[in-house]
């Protein structure tokens, strides 16, 4: 079955690092919608960023490889995921 | 730049099916590539995975492949293919930027800049291809340099005009400040030897620019 036919992964990032709360929600929100992915954006402030996701699994993945990386002006050293949230 | 314009980004002629080519437009990096039913297509030369240049990737019946991971985008610019996910059917949201592309007059042209409206896409009578040449010289010095020969017109980026070995029509294309590329072609018909002495004064017209800007 193709992945995008499975079953949507749905999960909840909290990113840790040095965030600019607003660079790094415009961030997560140009890669959702690249990746089609639904965005519910929890909380971001300048420690952390917490975030729910729902998409293809092989698409969420790729979004939180894109997220460790962030803007250039922020800076994520420690990524945590829980799934099915 | 102002407003959408037709920009010549190549002869015709030297886009052969099946092959892509990176060039620029006042510092926008452009792949220009022709699927091997021949039809041509003007994109940002970016893939939109990881950055890599499209100009480096391969053509693949209507697709082309970035050299690096792989992916794959059909001519509308939407991603079919990323090798490392198989069975991922990847939405229409991953797609690489695409100018208008045209062909007329023996070149190819592209809209410029992205995103904007079409416009009306210019109609140029049939020409023979001579030579694209690359002038390190500004737009301005080089659009002087056209205007002196005989019977010189300048409309958006097309500069018609007789020069001592017959009828010019020659696209210019900004590269980048002082960088000019010019795709030069001449009516249908030229012998070998008008070909030949037409390129002889495309290189000495680029030795007066760059001479000119030396000075």
């Amino acid at each position: 079955m193709p992945a995008s036919r499975r079953p949507a992964s749905r999960a909840t990032f909290t990113f840790f690092g040095q965030i600019r709360p607003d660079s790094f929600a415009e961030f997560a929100a140009h890669r959702a919608a690249r990746l089609s992915i639904a965005l519910d954006t929890i909380a971001v402030d300048a420690t952390a960023a917490r975030l729910r996701v729902a998409g293809a699994p092989d698409l969420v993945d790729a979004f939180e490889m894109a997220l460790s990386l962030g803007p250039a002006d922020c800076l994520v050293r420690e990524v945590e995921r829980n799934d099915n949230d | 730049m102002t407003g959408t314009q037709w920009v010549p980004l190549a002869l015709a002629r030297d886009i052969a099916p099946g092959t892509s080519a990176g060039t620029m437009v006042e510092d926008a990096e452009i792949v220009v590539w022709r699927d091997t039913d021949g039809r041509a297509h003007a994109w940002e030369d970016r893939c939109p995975h990881r950055g890599m240049k499209l100009s480096f990737g391969f053509v693949r019946g209507d697709h082309i492949a970035c050299l690096y991971h792989g992916w794959e985008f059909d001519e509308g610019g939407i991603c079919r293919k990323i090798p490392a996910h198989p069975d991922l059917e990847v939405p229409g949201s991953i797609c690489a930027a695409r100018y208008g592309c045209t062909e007329t007059g023996g070149m190819i042209w592209a809209a410029l800049p992205l995103g904007t409206d079409p416009i009306e896409v210019p109609a140029l009578p049939d020409a023979v291809p001579v030579r694209s040449i690359t002038l390190e010289a500004g737009l301005i010095t080089v659009a002087d340099m056209l205007l002196n020969e005989e019977n010189a017109v300048i409309e958006g980026a097309l500069a018609t005009l007789d020069c001592a070995h017959g009828p010019l029509a020659i696209g210019v294309q900004p590269i980048r400040p002082g960088t000019v590329a010019l795709h030069i072609t001449t009516r249908p018909g030229a012998s070998a030897e008008t070909l030949l002495a037409i390129c002889d004064w495309a290189e000495t017209l680029r030795r007066a620019a760059e001479k000119e800007i030396a000075a």
